[in-house]
């Protein structure tokens, strides 16, 4: 008798999804599972997964079974294959080493976050011989693809700096076989033909930003020295016809924008779009505010709730999607990373969105001074005056000791979404990742109170967004396109 | 009077007080949230709201979260050993060391004589199979066809 009662609970717990995230969403069930598969059900379907009794002769019984819903029909093969893909960060370490060659900047934008001093501040340059250093010290990552990044303040007020390292860098790569990308974030209002030709025959890509139409770009972006929209376009414009034009040994990437959205961005989501349709960018990456810095004492001008972000993110996606049907190309950039894990279980390299997150163990900020950080909005911090996100220096410290440092294990612990009791049962948790800097900014804590924290209920908009638009098969088939490779 | 204090009593006999906690975490937006136990069968969760959204609402919500929450632990605890499994299998394939070149085959200084031996006497029986292969085609069928033509020469008439 005990035996038989044995036997049938065996049978029961068998019969139950091997792992099931679900939310409900009006008459529908959304499932995930940890291998990156989703599936809308109805309730009827639901209960019956939930139960167990999806059987050979149920009508979902095949696509769930091939998603890995179904516990007896289990590919293990296949569904470790999609995990170590959707997880392949794991295996290597820091891939984006941001250098901060300089605090100084000519503009004076309401959002920045990067603490930047004036354009004659002094003592905020790197030293070439730093970002010599510096790149060393991103060499010894054991990714095998190193991007460098150069960032400020804004870089090119610190010309030398970035020659040395860029040089230095494209010796290294060459000596150690690694394939290595040079980025450049810059607000080009320094831009020279001799600078551009020297990015372009060392093949540094570069990025600006653009915040819309001029007098909202000219509002949020603050430029004493002139028209920043002006001198946006004027060089997107150059790389782009460079690119077009492939001179002859040089490789030319296309040039890249970031939007930032403020408060007075959120009633002019179609002039913003527009503006990156007629500037010819095809991507456009909708970023939200963080109360972090300079930001944070001017949140009460230029800030807003996550509601409202959300919002302003629907309608520009859905505004995107319409422009898609028409013939433009353009693809919003947060959306299609999200959706390169969503449907291709492929890892984007999107570091804010992980688990656990890139501080430290994806990226590392390096300060001007050679200071390290787990990311750039933890030097923000540091450079506030609280040195909890710094992970060491690269004069004084290994770079074992560095991933080994107090910083970046708390970062890891607090960003595993398996501990964060609210992450570990979400149904985005397979595509989700929290930040640390964040949460610590914002609630007083790495862990922070996902309930109450605003860039979650930021990202469980985007996704639930995301999410019903995959639902309809028209913008279905145009958001797949966006991640076709 | 919308923000008064609400209790939940929970039979833990009906759900784990794990479960009570995780449902828990999902009011800790709305409201600040005190678990202790009840006597030896139950919990009692009471509900302090911090905001707007009333306490009455907040226990229901709790309460939904409740029943979401069993279920989600019958089916981890139905799986775990699965999930671990399929976890490391995932991981373990990718660290699996590349096995190195061994730098001898692990045989005795006899045995390896010995096989060189064998290797020389397979190797010489070859070479006259071979050469009787040859003396038996008479029509040099095994030959290529540069082996019997030459090369190609040029068409080019003089």
């Amino acid at each position: 008798m005990a035996q038989k009662k044995a036997a049938k609970k065996t049978s029961a717990a068998a019969a139950v999804p091997p792992q099931l995230f679900w939310r409900r969403e009006g008459a529908d069930f959304l499932v995930t599972n940890d291998f990156g598969h989703y599936a809308w059900l109805k309730k009827k379907d639901f209960d019956a997964l939930a139960a167990g009794k999806v059987g050979e002769k149920h009508p979902l019984f095949a696509g769930l079974s091939a998603k890995g819903f179904v516990r007896d029909r289990l590919d293990f093969d296949s569904l470790a294959a999609k995990w170590r893909s959707k997880n392949a960060y794991l295996n290597t370490g820091p891939g984006l080493h941001i250098l901060v060659l300089t605090l100084k900047c000519n503009h004076k934008c309401l959002y920045c976050q990067a603490a930047a001093g004036g354009a004659g501040a002094r003592d905020t340059d790197m030293t070439p011989a730093t970002a010599r250093a510096c790149v060393d010290f991103a060499f010894k990552s054991s990714n095998p693809g190193i991007t460098i990044e150069f960032q400020g303040g804004e870089p090119l007020l610190n010309w030398p700096a970035l020659v040395a390292a860029v040089k230095h860098a494209r010796s290294r790569a060459k000596a150690a076989g690694k394939e290595l990308k040079l980025a450049l974030v810059s607000n080009f209002s320094l831009m020279t033909e001799e600078k551009a030709r020297f990015l372009m025959e060392h093949e540094v890509s570069v990025c600006t930003s653009l915040d819309g139409p001029a007098d909202l770009h000219n509002k949020n972006r603050c430029f004493s020295g002139g028209n920043s929209h002006a001198v946006t376009l004027k060089w997107l414009k150059y790389f782009q016809k460079k690119n077009a034009d492939q001179p002859a040994g040089i490789r030319v990437f296309k040039p890249s924008a970031l939007l930032t959205v403020s408060r007075y961005s959120l009633s002019r989501h179609k002039e913003i779009i527009d503006e990156y349709v007629k500037a010819g960018l095809e991507d456009i990456f909708i970023r939200p505010l963080a109360p972090i810095g300079y930001a944070r004492n001017l949140w009460d001008k230029i800030g807003y709730e996550a509601g409202d972000f959300a919002a302003f993110y629907l309608k520009s996606l859905d505004y995107i999607l319409k422009l898609n049907r028409s013939g433009v190309v353009l693809k919003e950039k947060m959306a299609s990373m999200m959706l390169d894990k969503i449907i291709n279980s492929r890892d984007p390299g999107y570091l804010d969105a992980r688990c656990p997150c890139g501080a430290a163990i994806g990226q590392i900020a390096y300060n001007y001074n050679g200071d390290l950080y787990t990311c750039d909005e933890g030097r923000m911090v540091g450079w506030e005056g609280d040195e909890v996100f710094k992970v060491g220096n690269v004069f004084r410290d290994s770079y074992r000791k560095v991933m080994a440092s107090d910083a970046t294990r708390a970062c890891v612990v607090s960003s595993n979404l398996e501990a964060q009791p609210d992450c570990a049962r979400c149904v985005y948790k397979p595509y989700c990742g929290v930040c640390p800097v964040y949460n610590y900014e914002v609630q007083g804590s790495l862990w922070g109170d996902m309930a109450s924290n605003d860039r979650c209920g930021l990202f469980k908009g985007i996704f639930g967004a995301l999410f019903a638009r995959l639902k309809g098969p028209g913008s279905e088939a145009l958001l797949k396109k966006w991640v076709e490779k | 009077m919308k923000n008064k204090t609400i209790s939940v009593r929970v039979s833990l006999g009906e759900y784990g007080l794990d479960a009570v906690r995780y449902a828990a975490h999902a009011s800790s937006g709305a409201a600040h949230v005190f678990i202790k136990l009840a006597g030896s069968g139950a919990a009692l969760v009471e509900f302090s709201p911090t905001g707007s959204v009333p306490a009455k609402k907040i226990a229901a919500a709790f309460r939904s979260e409740l029943a979401e929450e069993k279920l989600r632990a019958a089916i981890y605890a139905a799986n775990r050993e699965l999930r671990d499994f399929m976890i490391l299998k995932a991981l373990s394939k990718e660290e699996a060391p590349v096995p190195a070149p061994q730098d001898d085959s692990g045989l005795t200084p006899e045995q390896e004589k010995e096989l060189d031996a064998l290797i020389a006497q397979v190797e010489s029986e070859i070479k006259q199979e071979a050469a009787a292969g040859a003396a038996g085609d008479p029509l040099g069928i095994t030959r290529t066809w540069e082996d019997k033509y030459g090369a190609k020469k040029s068409r080019k008439k003089n």
